[in-house]
């Protein structure tokens, strides 16, 4: 959309953990193999996939808390792939986190002042006194008022909504211009996710904060985010704008995600739904070709299991990574 | 459907469940009713807290130690179960009576023990079958459920998540059970692997003719296997009714929110939250538990008395005051 205003740009980004057998290295898990996706300011990504995706490993990465084996990442125009530690650090007081447990990412013998205030105080930002009226501001924008009472508590005082909504303060604390939401609602209550999504979106209108939004699931992801990304081993799959994708998911492996995901509704008791079969596959020997030929119902033999197939853009801002949209239409008909 | 038609299988009378802490009793099942009919499935609805697993523990009795009280009147199969001591319990629920699979497929299994001995081990421990016996037994189960026989020589580790839930279900299965209770028998599974257990389930419940007690905080994934529903809050059923009804018009503001609050994939409606917290119950706000977040608060009424059980069609029940106002028809 506005090239100009991308935040951060991942270009053919890989990570790549070796296996060790004794001390013999005897291949690689191929976490993140070659993903190109870029978050422009004040826009939230939501990062689609199931475990073992590679979609938190990405997370990490943007973080600098992984080194990619290959690939670049540029942050809005520093080429952080290779930065040494200390001067990651200074970019990465511009990057928040909000990690999925709220029950393990807050130090428990830390009261919440202490939790919210870290991020300034390892990176010396400010005074003592300035910084407390950054904490309490902080509080106060994730509606933990008033904050005076909230400062003072302790971790295990706190439900678990009131926990992520600390963990979110510690994130903008440093007033970041990127947010990595790592499954932040995941471990809530179906009620309390939508309250604590709806705080991000505020959070990033006040602040023209960008967001990725790592999770598995596509309905939060429909209403609070503007593009999404698919990923399945190591790959993304598809890419383009949240609601267009999901209601016209183009690639095999989005379409079988979102038939296997229920919405309320009475009559589905008597319905089973349809479900790809197999695993997704190991990332140490991923399949040939596509990832995702052994599963896929389309597959075109000699095609889909010896090519790899690119992200093609389809149309406007929507991309698939898929050989039955590499031909022509007229002939796309036929393998259907 | 007419509740009086069928004989129950399962009969929930005034059951009441308080934990004591150091704070105090905490009522995390406050006296609820309901019945279950043979081959149907009611779901049990809730956010954490609101009482929907201690229920199951209390129908099934695995109870923590820390229980306060524990009263109410549960009919199973027409046997009073509350007045069963423990050896009788084990002889007539457990075995053929009532199983339970457990949430956290990861965690429920034993790392350093055979998969088919932990599935057997009930029909040799309960049953007094034969190691031998047991083990056949316990391939049929991992068969039933979808599984290579094979499985059973395999250790936890080797399995995936999928895998291993469908192992619990196995072992749930083994001893011919009439009720299933089902506590987010797919929570921590990813999407795809979920949609495959509640395939499970559902042919399961058709070739078994199974009842299920279905527990879950997901109101979409309740609608998969619900022909009846429940909604718990705060220790209380607040909504009780097939689930035709209470998906397409639910009765108890506390439901109708809820169900405003989840995303939907196909339908392009945003999704709003309920404001508030859910109740302390230790001190539970008086009147409706529901008051403090109701947007339809009526000041005097909900937070002075305890709604009554309103019933709205021949088997919808919700308890509040609104349906009073409103006309009880």
């Amino acid at each position: 959309m506005n090239k100009s205003g991308n935040l951060i740009t991942t270009e053919d980004l890989k990570i790549y953990f070796p296996v060790r057998r004794f001390l013999r290295t005897v291949g690689y898990v191929k976490a993140v193999d070659g993903v190109s996706l870029h978050i422009s300011k004040g826009e939230t990504v939501a990062l689609v996939g199931e475990s073992g995706s590679g979609k938190t490993t990405f997370g990490r990465a943007l973080l600098g808390l992984v080194r990619p084996s290959g690939g670049r990442i540029v942050f809005d125009g520093l080429d952080i792939t290779d930065l040494e530690e200390k001067d990651m650090k200074r970019v990465r007081r511009r990057m928040g986190v909000v990690f999925q447990d709220p029950y393990a990412s807050l130090n428990p013998v830390f009261p919440i002042y202490r939790i919210v205030e870290e991020p300034l105080v390892v990176n010396r930002m400010g005074t003592p006194e300035e910084r407390r009226e950054v904490v309490m501001k902080a509080l106060e924008d994730v509606r933990l008022t008033p904050p005076e009472f909230f400062a003072s508590k302790y971790p295990h005082m706190l439900s678990g909504g009131q926990r992520q909504r600390v963990a979110i303060a510690r994130a903008i604390i440093t007033n970041p211009d990127l947010v990595v939401a790592d499954e932040p609602v995941s471990m809530l209550d179906a009620s309390i996710r939508v309250e604590i999504l709806t705080l991000f979106k505020e959070i990033q209108q006040r602040h023209n904060v960008s967001f990725l939004y790592i999770t598995h699931d596509m309905a939060t992801a429909k209403y609070f985010s503007e593009r999404i990304a698919i990923m399945y081993a190591g790959k993304i799959v598809e890419l383009g704008p949240t609601k267009e994708v999901l209601s016209d998911p183009l690639h095999p492996y989005t379409q079988a995600l979102i038939e296997a995901i229920p919405d309320p509704d009475p009559t589905n008791r008597f319905r089973f739904r349809k479900v790809t079969p197999g695993q997704p596959p190991s990332l140490i020997n991923p399949p040939s070709g596509c990832r995702f030929h052994p599963r896929c119902q389309y597959l075109i033999q000699g095609t889909c299991d010896v090519v790899e197939p690119m992200l093609i853009r389809i149309k406007g801002e929507r991309y698939v990574a898929c050989h039955l949209y590499e031909k022509p239409p007229m002939e796309r008909e036929g393998h259907q | 459907m007419d509740s009086e038609a069928v004989e129950p299988l399962l009969k929930v009378t005034d059951l009441v469940l308080k934990y004591s802490t150091r704070a105090g009793p905490v009522r995390a099942v406050d006296g609820i009713s309901f019945t279950v009919r043979p081959g149907e499935t009611l779901a049990l609805v809730g956010e954490s807290g609101s009482g929907k697993s201690s229920t199951a523990l209390a129908i099934i009795r695995i109870l923590p130690r820390n229980v306060a009280e524990f009263s109410g009147s549960v009919v199973f199969n027409g046997t009073e179960l509350m007045k069963l001591d423990d050896e009788e319990f084990r002889r007539k629920v457990r075995v053929g009576g009532i199983s339970m699979v457990f949430q956290g497929a990861m965690n429920s299994l034993n790392p350093v023990l055979k998969v088919g001995f932990q599935v057997a081990e009930s029909l040799i421990v309960n049953v007094g079958l034969s190691k031998q016996e047991a083990m056949k037994k316990a391939e049929e189960a991992v068969e039933l459920v979808g599984l290579d026989r094979t499985v059973v020589q395999r250790y936890p580790h080797e399995l995936s998540g999928g895998m291993k839930q469908r192992v619990l279900i196995a072992m749930a299965l083994i001893t011919r059970p009439k009720l299933v209770i089902l506590d987010e028998p797919t929570s921590a599974l990813d999407v795809m692997t979920q949609a495959n257990i509640m395939n499970l389930l559902k042919r399961l419940k058709a070739e078994m003719s199974l009842t299920y007690v279905f527990i879950t905080h997901d109101l979409a994934l309740a609608s998969e296997l619900a022909d009846r529903v429940g909604v718990m809050y705060g220790g209380k059923i607040v909504e009780l009714g097939p689930s035709d009804t209470v998906y397409s018009n639910p009765r108890h503001p506390y439901t109708k929110l809820l169900l405003e609050s989840v995303p939907m994939l196909r339908a392009d409606r945003p999704p709003t939250f309920i404001p508030g917290t859910p109740p302390d119950l230790i001190n539970p706000p008086p009147g409706c538990r529901f008051h403090p977040r109701c947007p339809y608060f009526m000041k005097g009424k909900c937070d002075a008395k305890v709604p009554k059980e309103f019933r709205t069609d021949s088997d919808h029940l919700a308890a509040c005051w609104l349906l009073e106002e409103r006309g009880d028809e």
